[in-house]
């Protein structure tokens, strides 16, 4: 490298105020590293709770403009060279032994460049934590979304035609359905010889018994939420390829990057330096698309056949084969005064995980702890189990079980409320957290605006003038 | 294989595609215009909304040799090299798109609403807009930009806009 002349600052550039470096020639030139500038930072800092300029301010997104111009390129937008279409084929049957897979109809089509079934898959295993779900199931099948082959052809129609030619043998399994018929010793297993209860959590404070001995009141009841898909717009899709070198490139709409890497170096065993993730922008994930899904086999159909490979889900494949929120059994029971204070609460969660684990356990533990709901309650008891059924898995979806419990533990406060005759809102002011309230979880509060909250909804709303 | 010959935001464009092609994936293969998207291949979210001969048709639910003949307009013939259609300015000023992927599809509803109908009350605009759907919950934006661009292009209606 030739030295070069030092910046000079020229009379120029300082009157201008530019405060640019100028080299000889008088030519603006940019440092390589900005110039640091002191800003008042400390007098623009609003105060704790003081209301920023920044409410009631139009904000743009600075990837609007591509968005609306349609420039954005989101996975499926993009194509390579001799890229192949990969289409998976679903077992359509919630539990059964795989006796036979007969692909040699479909690998003789013009256009067909491959197949693959679960045994081609170097480690055919994932899970954030359980490491319970196959990429393609072999030998068993859990439940109906399960792929079971894996074809790369030259269109997507012909690999679509040579779907339907690929033969499987099942030999029909019993399946189970129902999350507590599945906590019974006698139920099926999902996956044996496990049980199907693959996590639990139990949280205790002070003596519930004891509670609801004191009450003036207990109320029982039984709530449930139901299975929910996050429907993004995008469906699942990745491009898979290979340079010379032997590393794979996957471009993917996954929104865990690096946790996805590591799945793709476990199932694929490869190193992670041979491995590189390409995300751009997610037309939509709402927690659906925090793990791989046909990842690993588009790599090994594009390792097969020496091109690129694109594996796009259809949309009955994202309500199938992809992941969904837990549908929740949540028993109440609570113990009032004549007051309406909550003395003790007593929770039962059953988690309906579906065929694998996915973010099962992330799910239960939040679900558990939220489940008491934002109140002092001196004595707790919640217990939560998730469950294998023989159903799409379930998975991370917005909050995390925190809705389900939320609709359970504030419809369980109306009941109350309307059977004390007390008004919802007063019952709700004399249990909220107040601040350094302690969660059940032992947990000491800080910020704590739940009654502060309540009370300017209430007076927003007009609560009063709509009794 | 089918031929098309068909106009494509103003300019005549050919294909031979295979019978069972649709308007959407002609469009995104063929001419590599990826603004329509591909959601749901049944004709329920309207991300692959285009214009064809002024209506709005969900493409994904057109075949390609339907075309033969008629005029398509795509989100990419909406702006020119200098100006952004007014549509797409109120949108991105009203910051009406989250993800993006429904974007395409819902500024060409707009659009066609706003051809047939300069000036469309709050439920005119939501059942124009009712074939596109959104999960990232951006509705009430949308309604406000599309307002906001109705009330812009009354405003220069002298002017040419695409």
């Amino acid at each position: 490298m030739t030295k070069k002349a030092k910046p000079v600052r020229t009379a120029r550039a300082k009157s201008a105020g530019i405060g640019q470096p100028v080299d000889a020639s008088g030519t603006l030139r940019l440092p390589a590293v900005t110039q640091q500038v002191a800003y008042p930072i400390e007098a623009l800092a609003p105060k704790v709770r003081q209301q920023t300029p920044a409410v009631g301010q139009r904000a743009t997104r600075p990837d609007g403009r591509l968005h609306g111009l349609g420039q954005t390129k989101y996975i499926d937008d993009m194509s390579f060279p001799g890229m192949l279409y990969c289409k998976i084929k679903r077992a359509g049957i919630s539990s059964a032994l795989i006796k036979k897979i007969d692909t040699r109809e479909a690998a003789a089509m013009p256009g067909v460049m491959a197949i693959i079934t679960g045994k081609d898959i170097p480690v055919n295993s994932y899970g954030p934590s359980i490491k319970d779900q196959p990429v393609l199931a072999y030998e068993r099948v859990f439940h109906a979304g399960d792929g079971v082959a894996a074809v790369a052809a030259v269109t997507e129609q012909i690999a679509l035609e040579a779907l339907e030619k690929i033969k499987v043998e099942y030999e029909a399994l019993p399946a189970i359905y129902d999350p507590v018929e599945a906590m019974k010793d006698s139920a099926p297993k999902v996956h044996p010889p496990s049980s199907n209860i693959y996590a639990t959590k139990l949280i205790k404070k002070g003596d519930v018994e004891k509670g609801f001995r004191e009450s003036y009141r207990v109320f029982e009841d039984t709530f449930t939420t139901q299975m929910v898909e996050h429907v993004p717009l995008e469906p699942h899709c990745s491009i898979a390829s290979w340079d010379a070198n032997g590393r794979l490139t996957i471009h993917s709409t996954l929104g865990r990057i690096t946790l996805g890497r590591t799945d793709m170096a476990r199932t694929l065993q490869l190193p992670l330096s041979r491995i590189r993730m390409v995300a751009t922008i997610v037309g939509g994930n709402f927690g659906g698309k925090n793990e791989i899904t046909q990842e690993p086999a588009l790599a090994i159909l594009s390792k097969m056949t020496g091109r690129p490979v694109k594996g796009t889900f259809t949309r009955t494949e994202e309500f199938i084969a992809t992941t969904t929120r837990h549908p929740i059994i949540m028993h109440y029971k609570t113990g009032v005064s004549k007051e309406g204070k909550l003395i003790a609460r007593k929770v039962r969660l059953v988690l309906d995980g579906g065929a694998y684990c996915s973010w099962s356990e992330t799910t239960l533990g939040k679900a558990c702890i939220l489940s008491p709901g934002p109140y002092n309650i001196e004595n707790v008891h919640a217990e939560a189990f998730v469950v294998y059924t023989n159903k799409t898995m379930t998975g991370a979806m917005r909050g995390f079980g925190a809705p389900q419990v939320c609709f359970a533990y504030e419809s369980h406060m109306d009941d109350i409320a309307e059977a004390l005759g007390i008004d919802p809102l007063e019952i709700r002011l004399r249990n909220a957290f107040h601040e350094g309230s302690s969660s059940p979880t032992g947990q000491v509060l800080h910020s704590v605006v739940v009654r502060d909250s309540l009370l300017q909804a209430a007076e927003r709303y007009g609560w009063k003038e709509a009794q | 294989m089918t031929d098309v010959t068909l106009k494509i935001n103003g300019e005549t464009r050919s294909a031979a595609v295979p019978p069972e092609t649709t308007l959407l994936k002609m469009l995104r293969e063929n001419f590599n215009l990826t603004g329509a998207k591909l959601g749901c291949d049944v004709g329920d979210c309207g991300a692959c909304t285009v214009i064809v001969d002024g209506m709005s048709v969900n493409s994904c639910l057109m075949l390609a040799a339907q075309l033969e003949g008629r005029e398509v307009l795509t989100i990419e013939g909406l702006a020119t090299p200098d100006r952004l259609h007014p549509i797409q300015k109120s949108f991105e000023d009203c910051a009406s798109l989250q993800c993006g992927f429904c974007g395409p599809g819902v500024i060409m509803s707009s659009k066609a609403l706003l051809d047939a109908n300069p000036n469309p009350s709050v439920a005119e605009i939501r059942d124009a807009l009712a074939g596109n759907l959104c999960r990232c919950t951006g509705y009430t934006k949308m309604i406000e930009a599309v307002q906001e661009s109705a009330k812009a292009m009354r405003g220069r209606k002298s002017e040419r806009v695409a």
